[in-house]
């Protein structure tokens, strides 16, 4: 078993740690209650797992990693592709299909196979991110082999039937239209247009609603064969269980999953040149706050710097103490929070900035959120700061190995993107070695490389005004207007026009 | 209420195909949480459990009091103390919790509810005597200035904007409890509104600190990497001296009468864009175990996961619904049954209405496959693992247990009492509380916005 230490922090030492001994159990007089906090003992270590490896003749990775303590276990099934594969009028093909996996399969019905995983304790979850689409289950240990029977039989043998697939449909784009309501969700969706302008991530993930209604069973159906095979695919057991028996399990119900002869499709372009203005307003009339974001491109996820971004980006607004939380929320009390986060994909990468506040404060929202980003590349971070943004990022990631799905989750991130996957060992080393220096000229290089995309989403009669004082181009677009799948983000025919 | 058979004989159909689980959740053996508790001299409640799974450990304080113990005029005022607990006391400064936590790898937040406020760190395990120090200290020592006061209102009222104006569905959340108690202080949302908070002052803040923060109103929950001798000398040192008060801690005593008739109210949304139906019946005290537990076991049969009742009725067959939802919202006064629906496109409140109606009757009168009964034990079981995998979950799991569930046994013997429960618990519980009894129904419109912008 591999194991890190975690490092001990060296906060001024003020006083000697005091010992149970030295302790008259019961009570003291208020007077002899200490001033200042008592300093912390000898840092613990972290143990980390090791992920075991193995590849079936097929081609299929199967990656196991031990937890044991509770009797449980979590399973994945992870496909090395996802909503980037989407052909561009059909936004939202590779999400529909992964849930559709799970509505018809190898003779049972949607409610049978809900059913099934249910009394088995778990529900089967599956979705497509970038880059990746998983199913995915937990369950007690003595469940796991029916459990994979059933995950195996929902990747290999969907249905896809019509009925399912128009149910489907309805329901993405109920959901759409609920997720769309939200100002901070519609200003990303935008502002990553932005960034990716017409590149395979720029589009939404999740489609719209006039791109889920052009996909055809054909569609689905052809998604499915072209990248649900085993030579693309990845399953993870994480928790209660031994790389035996993982093996034994995978080959059980993947161990006769065909390689088709066909090589893989090619990965598209992530990102291409923006027809989005620097600065949209979207109006949302009645919407009670606004959604303020702030976006640029980054770089991808095999890129040299990936810990100095990791570190830039928890400095920036990865935490609640972080530099936007800070002045945003804990020195002006705008919003009730404010965060940014590093998304590094494969091909690409985005940085994006979002808080949501009232409507009349999203100007200066937008001022101090740009001006963080300045800061960044700008000015050197100071030891402390860094510090102590270095140790919630480890704090952090020591937790999400705590559980099956965490641990499943880091694991399958990595085998992913075809990262030796002893590097979960590393990590705390590799946050540990990012340098002051280092983040300072990796935003210099990443934030000076382009400009960012701003979007504001909320009731615009009360913002507008203010925010076209420090950005006069600003662009306004009625959220009823706006068009997702177009990369102006106008209607087809609005933009012919200009 | 007309019937339809046919339509619900399918569920039962689903149970009935599925063959018997070769383990049955009875079966399902989960090691009783080894806690350890004591009271302080002072009142103050200490609950404990060593776990060793992570170099971490999870101290949290609950206190005895939410919003329903709001001041008069002053709703949302508990949760607003809640942000305050942040911010400076005698030996700290303002966010100085955020530097003993986050800052060492660690993380804090709480919560305000109706009849508690918790507060929760995770540190490594080294930093516990430090956490402990802190939390003593921000009990006996608190002293927020009026700038800090301010600032953090101003964030509260964001966030009201926030879960409350421009969460689609807020509205309707937040309108249940004011229209589901009419007497009962429950009846306030938590979150307060706007003008109650901006009625609150400085004074307000010290008054509520005097009355309900105080050792014999809290307890203090430790889980994880500790050693027991050493916590105990830790807690006595820290929290041994602070004085209990002389003065009765103010209790709510107010008594929800019986419900006569069915009500019905409206509820309008500029941003919605679907309309959504509520439903909500009263409960008994959480601490009515033998009831609790039946009606927890309703809820989970009615809408946990896609196999179960109200989403294959109402979001698969019928296709009236995007999302429901039914809760046993277990207080420590009369809690609240709930179902609700989220419309599918083209759809009214009334079909949806129809439908929670017909699905909670069949449940209520008619016999529940062995299977299916089987599968709700065993997702709740499986859950409670989930969460037993963290020190926090840990803590969280022993807090619930001792400050609503009636006390910390019950971590342990509500799972021993949730596999025995039978198809004839669960038709006597709703009989009793809900098909049994009146009803609130809150429909939930979209309306267009006014107003053009230029």
């Amino acid at each position: 078993m591999r194991s890190s230490k975690m490092s001990r922090r060296m906060p001024a030492c003020r006083l000697a740690v005091f010992t149970a001994a030295m302790i008259v159990a019961g009570s003291v007089a208020a007077a002899d209650f200490p001033a200042i906090p008592p300093a912390p003992g000898p840092a613990p270590t972290l143990n980390v797992p090791t992920p075991t490896v193995q590849v079936l003749a097929n081609g299929l990775q199967v990656v196991s990693v031990r937890r044991a303590g509770l009797p449980l276990v979590t399973a994945q099934l992870i496909v090395r592709s996802g909503g980037e594969m989407d052909p561009p009028p059909l936004a939202g093909l590779a999400d529909l299909t992964a849930n559709l996996l799970t509505k018809g399969a190898a003779g049972k019905s949607a409610p049978q196979i809900a059913a099934a995983a249910e009394a088995l304790g778990g529900s089967l979850d599956a979705a497509a991110g970038w880059d990746e689409s998983a199913v995915g289950i937990t369950v007690t240990t003595p469940k796991l082999p029916q459990a994979l029977s059933l995950l195996a039989e929902v990747v290999r043998q969907p249905d896809f039937s019509a009925d399912e697939l128009k149910r489907a449909q309805a329901q993405a784009i109920d959901d759409l239209r609920l997720l769309l309501s939200r100002p901070t969700a519609l200003a990303s969706l935008a502002a990553s247009r932005g960034v990716f302008g017409d590149g395979a991530y720029g589009h939404s993930r999740g489609g719209t609603p006039a791109s889920l209604a052009r996909i055809g069973r054909g569609d689905v159906q052809r998604l499915h064969a072209a990248l649900y095979r085993p030579d693309n695919a990845i399953l993870v057991l994480a928790g209660d269980i031994a790389p035996a028996q993982a093996q034994q399990l995978a080959q059980a119900s993947f161990g006769d999953w065909a390689k088709p002869a066909t090589p893989l499709p090619a990965r598209p372009v992530g990102k291409a040149a923006s027809h989005v203005p620097a600065v949209l307003l979207i109006d949302q009339r009645g919407a009670g706050q606004a959604g303020v974001v702030a976006a640029y491109a980054a770089p991808p996820r095999s890129d040299d710097g990936y810990y100095v971004g990791t570190l830039a980006n928890a400095v920036l607004g990865g935490s609640y103490s972080a530099r936007l939380n800070e002045e945003i929320r804990i020195k002006r009390g705008l919003s009730y929070g404010a965060n940014s986060r590093l998304q590094p994909l494969r091909d690409a990468g985005l940085w994006l900035a979002a808080a949501q506040t009232k409507n009349p404060s999203a100007a200066q929202v937008v001022e101090l959120m740009l001006g963080e980003f300045k800061r960044l590349g700008g000015s050197r971070v100071g030891d402390d700061e860094l510090a102590a943004r270095k140790a919630t990022l480890i704090g952090g990631y020591g937790r999400s190995l705590e559980t099956t799905a965490g641990l499943a989750e880091q694991v399958g991130e990595l085998a992913v993107y075809g990262v030796p996957l002893d590097e979960i060992g590393r990590y705390v080393a590799k946050v540990q070695a990012v340098t002051p220096k280092q983040i300072e000229k990796y935003a210099d290089k990443h934030l000076a490389a382009g400009a960012a995309t701003v979007v504001v989403a909320g009731d615009a009669a009360q913002f507008a005004a203010d925010v076209r004082k420090a950005h006069p181009q600003a662009a306004l677009l009625e959220s009823t207007a706006l068009d997702l799948d177009s990369p102006t983000l106008q209607p087809a025919a609005a933009a012919a026009t200009r | 209420m007309l019937l339809r058979p046919a339509a619900l004989l399918a569920s039962f159909a689903l149970w009935a195909t599925l063959a018997a689980p070769p383990l049955a959740a009875t079966e399902l053996a989960i090691p009783p949480i080894q806690y350890q508790q004591r009271t302080l001299p002072n009142g103050l409640q200490v609950i404990s459990v060593e776990d060793h799974a992570s170099p971490n450990v999870a101290v949290q304080v609950w206190y005895h009091v939410g919003s329903k113990d709001d001041p008069q005029g002053r709703s949302g005022f508990a949760h607003l103390f809640e942000h305050l607990m942040f911010k400076s006391t005698k030996h700290m400064h303002a966010e100085q919790f955020d530097r003993l936590t986050e800052d060492v790898g660690g993380a804090n937040n709480a919560s305000t509810g109706d009849d508690v406020t918790n507060y929760f760190e995770v540190v490594p395990s080294n930093h516990l005597q430090t956490l402990l120090w802190a939390e003593a200290e921000r009990l006996s020592n608190l002293n927020v200035d009026e700038a800090n006061f301010k600032s953090e209102r101003a964030v509260v009222q964001e966030e009201y904007r926030q879960s409350v104006l421009a969460n689609p569905y807020g509205k309707l959340f937040n309108a249940i409890d004011p229209h589901s108690y009419t007497v009962h202080p429950y009846k306030r949302p938590t979150i307060g509104s706007i003008e109650d908070l901006d009625a609150a002052t400085l004074p307000d803040v010290i008054a509520f600190h005097k009355t309900f923060y105080r050792p014999d109103n809290a307890t203090l929950i430790v889980a994880g990497d500790f050693d027991p001798k050493q916590l105990d000398a830790w807690v006595d040192q820290y929290f041994g001296w602070i004085p209990k008060p002389a003065a009765p801690i103010p209790q709510v005593t107010a008594q929800e009468p019986k419900r006569k008739k069915n009500l019905r109210y409206t509820v309008t949304s500029e941003t919605a864009p679907l309309p959504a139906v509520a439903l909500t019946w009263l409960l008994p005290p959480a601490s009515d175990t033998a009831d609790r537990i039946p009606l927890q076991l309703a809820a989970a049969l009615l809408s946990q996961g896609d196999s179960s009742r109200l989403y294959q009725s109402l979001v698969y067959r019928h296709q009236v619904a995007q999302q429901v939802g039914a809760d046993a919202d277990g207080r420590v006064g009369p809690g609240l049954f709930t179902a609700y629906a989220i419309l599918a496109s083209g759809h009214q409140p009334a079909e949806a209405e129809k439908l929670l109606h017909e699905e909670i009757i069949w449940l209520a009168t008619q016999p529940i496959p062995a299977a299916e009964l089987d599968k709700v034990k065993t997702q709740l079981l499986t859950g409670e693992l989930k969460q037993r995998q963290t020190a926090q979950g840990l803590a969280f799991a022993l807090g619930q247990a001792a400050l609503i569930d009636g006390g910390a046994e019950h971590v342990n013997t509500d799972l021993a009492a949730l596999q025995k429960v039978t198809e004839q618990d669960v038709h006597r519980v709703l009989q009793k509380y809900v098909t049994g009894a009146r009803s609130v129904t809150i429909d939930y419109l979209p309306q267009a916005a006014k107003g053009a912008t230029k």
